[in-house]
Parts: C-alpha cells; structure tokens; sequence
C-alpha cells in the first residue's frame, strides 16, 4: 500500500529549533533539503500527490513562541502569530467581531479536524490559501524574519512573482490586521456599520477545494456612501489579489443596484483565475463575479450574510 | 545563532506519549505517521487507513480531546500527548453511549468510517453536549461516509445527544 511504499525510505529527521534565529539558520543550511512545518496538512497533500518531495528534513515551528496566539498589537491593530491553528481563529470573539470575514473564510477551510491542527502562517505562506482574500481586504501585513524583521503589506507580497514568494527560506513570524476604526460589525449591518464579507464555492457544499473565493470589504459613511472598498478573489490553484476596477466603481457610493452590471463586468475582466479540468477560467471569473454581485445586492437590499 | 545550531539535533525516534490511559514508550521515528504508529507499533486497528490524504475521516482519533486525522500527524506532533481511539471509550463490557446509538439507530452499514464517525461525535458531545445541527454538521464534515447515507448517521446523534442527557 502507499503508506508502507513511501514510508521504507528513509524518513525526514525533524529538527525542533528553540527560537525564530534557530529555525532561520536551520533552512538556511539545508536549503531545498528542508521544509518548514506549521501542522504539515498542505505538505501532506502535495507529499502524497506527488506535488513536491518529502524533503530529508523537517523544521518543526509550532513550538516557538514568538509565532503563537492572538494578541492585540501595541501599535494598535490584531497580530495573529504565524502557527495560530484555523480553529483557534474560528473560535476567537475578536477576531470575530472586528475582522467577522477572516473566521468566516476559516469555517470553510477543510474539515473541523483539519482546521485543529493547519495554520494560518501555512495557508498564507503556500500563496493560495482560501483565507487569503479575507487577509488582502482588510490589508493585513506579514511580518516575516530573514535575518531581521521584514513587513510587507499582503497584497504587495502575493504580487511578486511565485519564485519570490516560495523557497527563500523566510520565516513568516505574524499576521498583523490594522485596526478597523470603531469597526465592531452588527450582525443586520445596518446604518453606518462598516461592513465585509467573505464567500467561496466549491464542487461541494462543504469540505472542498475552492473553485472561486471572494471576500469584500468596506467602511461606511454618515450618509451611507461606501470608502475604503476592499474587493479580493482567489480559489483554488490561483494567487488571490484584489480587484481595484470594481473597488473604484463602488468608492464614494452608496451601493445601489444600477451600479451592480457595470460591477460585475469589472471582476470578470479583471480576475486572474487558473482553470483546470473541473472548472475553467471563464467558469470561475463568472462565479467570482456572481458572488461579489449577488453580496452588493444583498447590501443594498440590507440584507447581509448566507441565504 | 549558526553556533547554537551546533547544540541541535535532530529529534530521536523515541515517543512518549498515553493511548487510551495507559502509558507508552515507542521507538517510532519522529516523522512516522500517527496512524502508523497507532496500528502498527501499539497494534490497535480499530482506527481505519484509507485515504491517507486526510479527505475522508476513517482514521480520526482524540489528541487531548480534540478530532485529529491520524493519517495527517506525525509522531513528534503527538509527543506526550493523550491519544484516545475506538478501542478506548467504551467501559470494559458496557458500549459508550455514542457506540450503543450508531448500533440502535443502524448508523451504519460496512462500518469502515465508523471509527471515526465515533470519535467525531464524542469529542463534539463532550465540548458541546446539546449541540445544534449546525454544530453536528461542523463537526462531522471530515468524517465521509459511502454507504449507509447521513440520514441514519444524524438519528445516531440525536440519540447520542438524548443517551447523554
Ligand atoms: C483534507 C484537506 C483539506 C484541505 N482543504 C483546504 C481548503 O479548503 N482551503 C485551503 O486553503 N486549504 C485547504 N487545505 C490545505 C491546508 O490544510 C491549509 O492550507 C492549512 O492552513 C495549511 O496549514 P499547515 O500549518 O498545515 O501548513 P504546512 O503544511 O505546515 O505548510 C504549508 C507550507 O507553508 C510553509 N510554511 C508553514 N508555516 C510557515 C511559516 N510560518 N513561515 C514560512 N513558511 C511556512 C511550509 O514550509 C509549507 O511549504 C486542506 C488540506 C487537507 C489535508
């Protein structure tokens, strides 16, 4: 059987670094030979489907401290720490109420037990994880180490190209949300409250690779015209990143339904998806499209959330 | 900080850690998989190998209470840790409650996801005796099951629920 094909070669040696400086040195040595491991979820799936090779060493990360819990920042603002588990994101009360599309797009990243033990610095990190459209629209920063502290707005990161993003060996340490002002969204989103948004389709109901993902954000003023629009989308092997065309049509106005064809035509012209078999590119710009629309429609109507 | 590499080394292939109660001592290398040490090294196959990619549920066991694809883990995540299987939530003769409500409501048919399906509902029940049924499809959407349907698996639930009262 595969288990006991794969596993007579020789296994990985696993090295447990005591600190962020340690586990940076370690990858430095090794190289390609090494990988980082968070919960190992994604690396099993690429390891098993011949995606990558187990490589000869592991570097296990989850114990340094310094990448664990939640905490408010001293600059103001929320730090996620890079070995967070998805389930600890979906149960915290905070992140909930300031930042309610980052746990949304987390409950419908794989299965419960898959979220007790992947991470967020491992969907991050991999450049395609579903959470990342959350991340980009409420312009979140990755503070990464590499020798020294390195932060770098997420949006600027996931348009590097891939060969940057992967393999440098750098240790992504925190996720840092800016503060949302006086953002505590009411569940009705009604009057003034700032409003986001998260929504992805799979070929399943649940528990299934995205095909489309899209998260929107945006504050609201006195006289309820939308500023600061975040628009993002992103599923499945494509790197997710925001749609400014369709952020600009809706800046400075209040969302009214007029505006949602002209909308629409914006995400599906400018979204880069990747097509495969399942479903092709033209199949997943129109999903995109459709889900950011039929949310603005729900926000004129003041109707908010899943139907 | 290259200096302090030089004090590192690499995990030993020794596990410690509790399977249901007792303690164990296994010379397991540290990347081995959990369901390898699980049902090769302590001999406990209750826990089921079937996808191996963490997509259907079979080998879910309890690391410190909580769901984890044992498929997925590897030993040194688990060190020290108190892994629960099927084997051990039954006490002595008498089912656990969980077990004797897939029995009574026939959730189940091959009984290969069983296992898991189990060890799902225990680890929900026991953080949320009364939960809703949005809470049990959450908890269960791991867990895939290709013959008997989730008609009969949610009725074992309900009666989980209504045995725990
Ligand atoms: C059955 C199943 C279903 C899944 N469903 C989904 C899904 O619906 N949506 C989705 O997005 N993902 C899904 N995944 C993938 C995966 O579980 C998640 O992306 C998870 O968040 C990855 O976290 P991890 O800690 O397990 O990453 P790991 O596997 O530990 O790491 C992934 C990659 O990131 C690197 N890395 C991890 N942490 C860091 C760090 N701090 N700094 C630098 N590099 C780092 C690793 O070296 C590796 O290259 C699924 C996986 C499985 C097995």
């Amino acid at each position: 059987m595969a288990m006991e094909r794969h596993e007579r070669f020789s296994l990985p040696k696993v090295w447990k670094p005591r600190n962020v400086g340690e586990a940076w040195s370690l990858k430095r040595s090794f190289g390609s030979d090494a990988e980082y491991v968070a919960g190992g979820t994604l690396l099993r799936t690429w390891w098993e489907g011949e995606v990558a090779e187990r490589p000869a060493h592991l570097i296990d990360i989850r114990s340094l401290p310094l990448l664990a819990g939640i905490r408010i920042a001293e600059e103001g603002g929320t730090g996620i720490g890079a070995c967070t588990t998805l389930a600890e994101i979906r149960r915290s009360c905070g992140l909930a109420a300031e930042y309610p599309a980052l746990p949304e797009a987390v409950l419908q990243i794989g299965a419960y037990s898959i979220r007790n033990v992947g991470t967020i610095g491992g969907n991050v990190a991999s450049g395609i994880g579903d959470a990342l459209p959350a991340l980009l629209v409420y312009d979140a920063e990755l503070l990464w180490f590499d020798g020294s502290e390195e932060r770098i707005a997420i949006s600027e990161w996931l348009e590097r190209p891939e060969d940057c993003r992967r393999d440098r060996g750098k240790l992504l340490m925190q996720v840092r949300l800016p503060d949302r002002a006086n953002a505590v969204e009411t569940p009705t989103g009604g009057g003034n409250a700032p409003f986001s948004v998260y929504r992805k389709v799979g070929r399943r109901e649940a528990f299934t690779p995205s095909v489309a993902t899209v998260a929107i954000s945006a504050g609201r003023t006195e006289d309820g015209r939308l500023e600061r629009v975040r628009i993002a989308a992103g599923g499945g092997a494509a790197v997710p990143h925001r749609l400014y065309a369709a952020e600009s049509l809706l800046e400075g106005k209040t969302p009214d339904p007029d505006l949602l064809p002209l909308i629409h035509e914006a995400v599906e012209e400018t979204f880069r998806p990747k097509g495969d078999v399942f479903a092709g590119e033209e199949y997943r710009k129109r999903t995109a499209a459709n889900l950011v629309a039929a949310e603005l429609w729900k926000l004129s109507a003041g109707r908010q959330g899943k139907e | 900080m290259i200096d302090n590499r030089t004090e590192l080394a690499p995990a030993q292939s020794r596990l410690t850690l509790r399977v249901n109660g007792a303690a164990c001592e296994i010379a397991a290398p540290p990347s081995t998989r959990l369901l390898q040490v699980i049902r090769e090294f302590i001999g406990l196959t209750g826990t089921k190998r079937s996808c191996e990619i963490g997509r259907c549920g079979a080998c879910m066991v309890l690391v410190d209470g909580e769901p984890v694809n044992a498929c997925l883990a590897m030993a040194y995540q688990v060190q020290g840790a108190e892994i629960t299987t099927i084997e051990g939530i039954a006490s002595g003769t008498e089912l656990h409650p969980v077990q004797r409500a897939f029995l009574e409501e026939g959730g189940f048919q091959c009984g290969y996801c069983t296992p898991g399906m189990v060890l799902s509902v225990k680890a929900l029940l026991d953080r949320s005796p009364d939960p809703s049924d949005e809470e049990v499809e959450e908890a269960l959407s791991g867990n895939l099951c290709r013959c008997t349907g989730y008609g009969g698996i949610r009725r074992a639930v309900r009666r989980a629920i209504e045995l725990g009262r």
